[in-house]
């Protein structure tokens, strides 16, 4: 029973809010909030004017209380808004429903709403949402009936909060739970913070960018010729295959696959085809306008936590910076006087294997440093003395390897992956079961769980139902990726906690913010927590991690799009130097 | 200035109570079954091993049908009686690097004390097999098999936690003959 835990009562609270001046990218501006204490339905309701007035929430938020909502980061970051202090225990029920029904096939989807029609309990009507929804988005001034209806609006959704915790209290595992809760805290502080963008080149590329599509057009398809107007021309697109004396995949219809992910394979295998498939990317993915980039000039938008099957972020792909064509990264660039520092993993993936599995050999390799050459040694394929530099082609190769046993890639994709034989990338794979056997048989024993006992579950508890058929391929996959993602938000609490600004998660990367001269502090300070968060989830094995860092004024670059944004960057009309740090 | 806001070790003690371990499959006992082992000499391209205890050799009575490539285990008391049908011969335990296992039978010498130069170079090979990853292959010049090392270092082989007795068994399903009146026998002497 959650209640004798909380001797200080268990308050469901939800906000209704819009962003500031109407502009996606801002902070919230709170319009009402309601609080319903749970079970005994007590209920407090404050509009914008009173809540502005209080320097703290006006309901306890220490230790011995509970503070539930339905994706809590939304009523955290109004407490933000407010300069209201976090409240110390987080219970999100949509988090929790999420990890309760992960890998289920919900007809109604995961909203509030959704849940509820799950439980088959009554709900507010969807077409009644949207319309109080549109309401509290027109920013006012509101009439006192309006008033009276987004207050009640706001209400109905704390009475179905009830109702959901009434259902979904036996479910909850509590500590976990709050731990999930405590991450919540975390997110919110991250998308309150966002990421600093370049106004200037943000300003120009926006509104150049139509006229720089067909310039980049014209540029790129010069050597190839398979644009009509802004449309591709598949047709085209063979006629270049031939000539070029390129194979390329097609589909059962016959038809050449054009699916980015296909472009993007045979663009590794054949240079040429590289700088189209950029391009494609980048018209076809790019809707610049859609990115939330507030008047402060950070770009801001809702992390998704917990949306993706793996427990990780899931952000919109247009309205996130890291979402759109890598080369659109050379937008992020520090404010005066500050630094940023990307922080990821080093083989986060294989560093997990090796520890979850217990595997003394791949544990070896991952600790050498380079866990793609030890490899190479462990099977006998390099001498114990190779290097990066003597053994380069053989450490590609198993590099290859060791990505495609991670990603559950086949001996087809492999050999086409490292332009092998067949037989070159069988071997491989097998070299890798034969090096690894402890890996694999722990792998085995996950499908082996998945299918006899329907479930996987990571370190804290995130957890996915396997009984609607799930492929061997994510099986496998899972608990790397979802024992990455429970890292992931130890070290966003961690470091949050530890005060150190957070702009953005990125997989199983960290993108911080510090004034110049606290920089390096914050980068030792963020590498040990996140080493802490490995050392957490992985039983006492350390992870390491690498840094890159951008110093006010240069910008971020990632290196699989310096190309294009040089590109872009002198096409555009306005000649700003654009300084480009390769990292 | 770095140890500031860091969390205390209380904390972290507390976050690291709450973790699970990822014992995939440990309530289930899921454990692979021997349910086929072959009998014969490898393939050339297939490098093995051989058990190196005397334990997982057994002496047995084989019969073997060329035109079906398929081998009977003979009990004593019928070997006795069709002992020209029959070879008496070592079934040696062997593994190959897809942890496949397989027995190998090695022909034991005649009545003279000799053998002949294919099942000598062949003994010589599951000797040699005992210690290192060896593949084998038909030499008609010399009338016996090449040796072949693998050279690089590759790890000892992971034997199955099973007796020799049992892997005789498994190889053998339906394939023992315990009295003259089986099939094949009956076959073999015009019976039938």
């Amino acid at each position: 029973m959650i209640a004798s835990d909380f001797p200080e009562g268990i308050y469901l609270v939800d906000f209704e809010f819009h962003p500031a001046k109407g502009k996606e990218g801002n902070p919230p501006v709170p319009v009402c909030m309601v609080v319903r204490r749970w079970p005994n339905g007590e209920t407090s309701k404050y509009w914008q004017d009173e809540l502005l007035t209080m320097r703290s929430s006006p309901f306890p938020i220490g230790e011995k209380a509970l503070f539930v909502a339905f994706y809590a980061s939304a009523e955290l970051d109004c407490f933000q808004t407010l300069g209201w202090k976090y409240p110390v225990n987080v219970l999100d029920l949509f988090v929790e429903f999420r990890c309760n029904t992960n890998g289920i096939k919900l007809t109604h989807g995961n909203s509030l709403l959704g849940a509820l029609l799950y439980f088959g309990l009554p709900n507010i009507g969807g077409e009644q949402k949207d319309e109080m929804r549109d309401l509290v988005l027109t920013r006012g001034p509101w009439t006192k009936h309006d008033k009276a209806a987004i207050i009640d609006y706001c209400e109905s959704d704390v009475v179905a909060l009830s109702w959901l915790l009434n259902v979904m209290e036996k479910h909850i595992d509590l500590p976990r739970s709050l731990l999930r809760g405590r991450y919540m805290k975390a997110v919110s502080r991250i998308q309150m913070n966002g990421v600093p963008i370049d106004e200037n080149f943000y300003v120009a590329l926006l509104n150049q960018w139509n006229q720089i599509q067909d310039l980049l057009i014209a540029e790129i398809d010069q050597d190839y010729g398979v644009y009509e107007g802004r449309t591709f021309k598949a047709t085209s697109w063979e006629a270049y295959l031939i000539s070029n004396e390129i194979p390329w995949p097609r589909l059962e219809s016959g038809r050449l696959d054009l699916r980015d992910d296909t472009f993007r394979a045979m663009a590794r295998m054949h240079q040429k085809v590289a700088p189209i498939r950029e391009l494609r990317s980048s018209l076809s993915e790019m809707r610049l306008a859609n990115l939330n980039v507030g008047d402060d000039s950070r770009n801001r938008c809702l992390l998704s936590p917990f949306r993706a099957r793996t427990g990780r972020n899931q952000p919109s792909n247009s309205k996130f910076i890291f979402g759109p064509s890598v080369w659109l990264r050379g937008l992020i660039k520090p404010k005066e006087g500050m630094g940023l520092a990307y922080i990821d993993w080093s083989q986060q993936e294989f560093g997990i294997a090796a520890a979850l599995s217990e595997d003394p050999a791949m544990m070896q390799a991952y600790r050498s440093g380079d866990p793609y050459l030890a490899f190479a040694i462990q099977s006998g394929a390099a001498p114990a003395t190779a290097t990066k530099h003597t053994h380069e082609s053989v450490r590609e190769q198993f590099k290859a390897c060791v990505l495609a046993v991670q990603y559950g890639m086949g001996e087809t994709s492999l050999a086409g992956r490292i332009n092998q034989p067949l037989a070159r990338a069988r071997q491989l794979l097998e070299l890798h079961r034969q090096t690894y056997r402890k890996f694999w048989d722990w792998s085995d024993a996950a499908v082996d769980e998945a299918v006899l006992g329907g479930r996987l579950w990571a370190s804290f508890g995130w957890q996915i139902f396997t009984e609607e058929g799930l492929n061997d391929r994510s099986i496998r996959n899972f608990p790397m990726q979802a024992n990455g993602a429970e890292m992931l938000r130890i070290a966003c609490i961690l470091m949050t906690e530890a005060d150190i600004q957070i702009c953005a998660p990125v997989h199983d990367a960290l993108l911080i913010e510090a004034p110049l001269e606290e920089l390096e502090e914050s980068i030792k300070k963020s590498q040990r927590l996140m080493q802490e968060a490995s050392r957490i989830v992985l039983d006492g094995f350390e992870l390491n991690s690498d840094v890159k860092k951008i110093c006010f004024p240069d910008r971020y670059m990632d290196k699989r799009g310096a190309v294009m944004w040089k590109k872009v960057m002198n096409l555009i009309v306005d000649d700003a130097s654009a300084t480009c740090l390769e990292v | 200035m770095i140890e500031q806001n860091l969390p205390s070790e209380q904390s972290l003690i507390s976050l690291k109570s709450l973790r699970l371990p990822a014992n995939y499959g440990a309530t289930f006992g899921v454990k692979k079954l021997l349910t086929n082992v072959a009998v014969g000499k490898p393939k050339k391209a297939i490098f093995f091993r051989t058990h190196k205890s005397i334990d997982m050799v057994f002496p047995g009575m084989l019969l073997e049908q060329k035109e079906s490539h398929e081998s009977y285990l003979v009990v004593p008391i019928v070997a006795q009686e069709i002992s020209e049908l029959v070879r008496p011969v070592q079934l040696h335990a062997a593994i190959d690097r897809q942890n496949n296992v397989f027995l190998i039978p090695v022909p034991l010498p005649g009545e003279s004390g000799t053998r002949n130069p294919w099942h000598e170079s062949l003994a010589q090979a599951v000797e040699h097999a005992k210690i290192k990853w060896i593949r084998i292959t038909a030499n008609m010049h010399i009338g016996g098999y090449d040796i072949y090392e693998a050279e690089g270092v590759l790890p000892e082989p992971d034997w199955p936690d099973t007796d020799i007795e049992t892997l005789v068994e498994v190889a053998f399903r339906g394939k023992i003959i315990s009295a003259l009146d089986h099939p094949v026998v009956q076959s073999l002497l015009g019976r039938l």
